[in-house]
């Protein structure tokens, strides 16, 4: 009896056990900010490429271009759709195409994530099987990276979505903090991410090994004198110099196997994605492969630690130190101003403090009443439109607003005019919001 | 009404097998097709691979690296003129277009009887000044060349190097 006991406690055990690895293995409660910069890579990435291929658009994917649809369907297979091969005139192509622009826009900022990135990801596929003799190496790892980000949690941090969050919770107290965004599930997208990648580089090693140019150490050479990627520099100097390339050719097969290993470690890691980066910055530079290049270092940003973003993260607020925003709290337009403004504040690094309810004791309140101040940590305050072109530079979620604030001469020719006006106007402007919001509800 | 623990574990269950399927999915999309494990799999696998674009190989530049190919097309115009065109030298390699238009070019090389009666429309139409009669496909082959010929000062596509094989003679089609 007490055998059998011993056993059902054993099996038990190794059960639980089993299941705890099971959990830590796949779904370990993480941020989504690694899927978060494949996904700001990867909308990038569409969107410049299919952005330049608008003037090519009837050529590449239309009915009297390269492959009209009916030869495209004599071969046709009904797990490989298209949308395209419903469209039956041209301005569908046109108004699908402008939507899919748009979508990889909206994907790369992070606007509607939840829904954008699906159309990003039919949109890529349907480009693919409309015109499958276009295709090439990359779109195959854009389509398996957007497939895993459609399925993820995306947008819920370094993302207009968040900051839409953000704005809500702050409209109600400019205090309040959202506290950063962690899932199960996001921890197993991000598994099957850094898994794709993995078995990306294990099949493209292994697959190099059974070639005798791989084996011989020469595959770089040939790869130099193609008419597609010949480069004479690189070939001068190697041709002088061949030792490097039988390093670069056994190098790249090293680096891809070793990433399929010892990426896994935590030791290891950063070697490992240091070296497939240098390897892709050498294709980008040498062989003109730069959406290649990139697309896949998005990926491989699933492997960035999310504590390590934090850690940058606090560097950042350290080299800058604590900056004060002092505001006039009895002004409903420049409360819900500062509500969008914090929203983009992602590290924490600016305060607020409202005047009117706590003073502050390096700016008079008659001083405040002209314009918003900055006191930073030298005790340093700047009045209004100097105020934001300072945080501008220094907060990373208001770089976009950096060409407004520091276009030479232009940015504070209009900028302090527009700012004064505000400012003193800044009641007006709050009694025509209220009555605004009046209206809508 | 199922408890919120059931639901968890549901969930949970359904979160594990979805991780298992997908990662057993891209395993063996580029197995290669001699393996038993492979052969055995792929057709419970191919439907999701092929509907979500997961089929890939993922074999860059392997297993040998191709020497160099280059598409060129002779148009032949009313008055019995040949025309010779190398459509690679019209691109810019910085821009994205030079991609499409190289894997169309190797797509039409590959696959001459898929692509030529396409291209050769699109050719006629791009060059219809010419008055063209028919199109004739040429791919000249690059062979070995070596760092000796590097520093000769040779070129890779000098003719010593290249070879000229015809692949199709397309007419017009409103010729």
């Amino acid at each position: 009896m007490s055998k059998l006991v011993t056993l059902t406690r054993a099996g038990r055990n190794a059960r639980t056990a089993l299941g705890r690895a099971w959990s830590d293995l796949w779904f370990q409660n993480l941020p989504t900010t690694p899927l978060e910069l494949a996904r700001i890579g990867v909308g990038m990435a569409a969107l410049f490429h299919y952005a330049l291929a608008t003037p090519y658009l009837f050529e590449l994917w239309g009915e009297a271009g390269w492959m009209p649809s009916a030869r495209m369907l004599e071969t046709y297979d009904p797990w490989k759709q298209s949308i395209f091969f419903y469209f039956t005139a041209p301005w569908q192509l046109l108004a699908f195409h402008l939507l899919f622009l748009f979508c990889c826009a909206a994907l790369m900022v992070g606007w509607r994530t939840s829904w954008v990135k699906w159309i990003v990801l039919i949109g890529h596929i349907s480009y693919n099987y409309r015109n499958p003799s276009l295709t090439y190496g990359v779109d195959k790892i854009l389509a398996c990276l957007l497939f895993i980000l459609c399925l993820a949690p995306v947008g819920r941090a370094m993302s207009l979505d968040r900051v839409r969050a953000v704005r809500m919770a702050k409209l109600k107290d400019l205090t309040a903090t959202l506290p950063p965004y962690r899932s199960p599930w996001a921890g197993a997208c991000t598994r099957l991410l850094q898994i794709q990648m993995a078995v990306l580089f294990f099949y493209s090693a292994v697959s190099k090994l059974r070639g005798d140019d791989w084996w011989s150490g020469d595959a770089v050479w040939i790869v130099f004198t193609t008419n597609e990627h010949y480069n004479r520099f690189a070939l001068d100097l190697l041709a002088s110099q061949y030792w490097i390339v039988n390093l670069a050719t056994y190098g790249t097969i090293l680096i891809e196997l070793a990433y399929t290993f010892l990426i896994w470690q935590r030791r290891t890691r950063p070697y490992l994605l240091a070296g497939a980066i240098f390897l892709h910055l050498m294709f980008a530079v040498l062989m003109g492969l730069f959406y290649f290049s990139f697309a896949m270092t998005m990926g491989h940003m699933s492997f960035v630690r999310p504590e390590w973003l934090t850690r940058l993260g606090l560097a950042w607020k350290r080299k800058f130190g604590d900056m004060e925003m002092i505001y006039d709290g009895r002004c409903g337009f420049c409360v819900r101003s500062m509500a969008w403004f914090l929203a983009y504040d992602g590290l924490g690094q600016i305060r607020v403090r409202d005047f009117r309810t706590n003073p502050s004791p390096l700016v008079s309140d008659a001083q405040m009443e002209k314009a918003l101040y900055l006191v930073l940590p030298d005790g340093r305050a700047l009045p209004g439109f100097e105020a934001y072109r300072y945080v501008v530079l220094r907060v990373p979620g208001l770089w976009w607003q950096i060409p407004f604030f520091y276009m030479p001469v232009l940015s504070r020719l209009i900028g302090h005019p527009i700012y004064n006006w505000v400012a003193a106007n800044r009641g007006r402007l709050s009694s025509m919001l209220r009555l605004g919001l009046r209206a809508r509800y | 009404m199922i408890s919120k623990v059931w639901r968890e574990r549901l969930a949970y269950t359904a979160m594990s097998l979805f991780v298992v399927w997908h990662t057993a999915a891209i395993i063996i999309a580029p197995a290669p097709d001699n393996s038993v494990i492979a052969v055995a799999a792929r057709p419970v696998f191919q439907p999701y691979l092929s509907l979500f674009r997961l089929d890939n190989p993922w074999d860059f530049f392997a297993p040998s690296v191709e020497t160099g190919a280059e598409l060129r097309y002779v148009l032949d115009d009313a008055r019995g003129t040949r025309h010779t065109f190398v459509p690679t030298q019209e691109l810019s390699w910085y821009l994205p277009a030079y991609f499409w238009y190289r894997s169309w070019y190797y797509g039409i090389m590959d696959e001459i009887d898929t692509y030529a009666e396409g291209a050769a429309a699109f050719f006629c139409r791009k060059h219809a000044g010419l008055r063209p009669v028919a199109i004739t496909f040429v791919e000249y082959q690059q062979s070995d060349f070596t760092p000796d010929d590097q520093l000769a000062g040779k070129h890779p596509t000098d003719s010593e190097f290249v070879t000229a094989k015809v692949l199709k003679r397309v007419p017009c089609p409103n010729s």
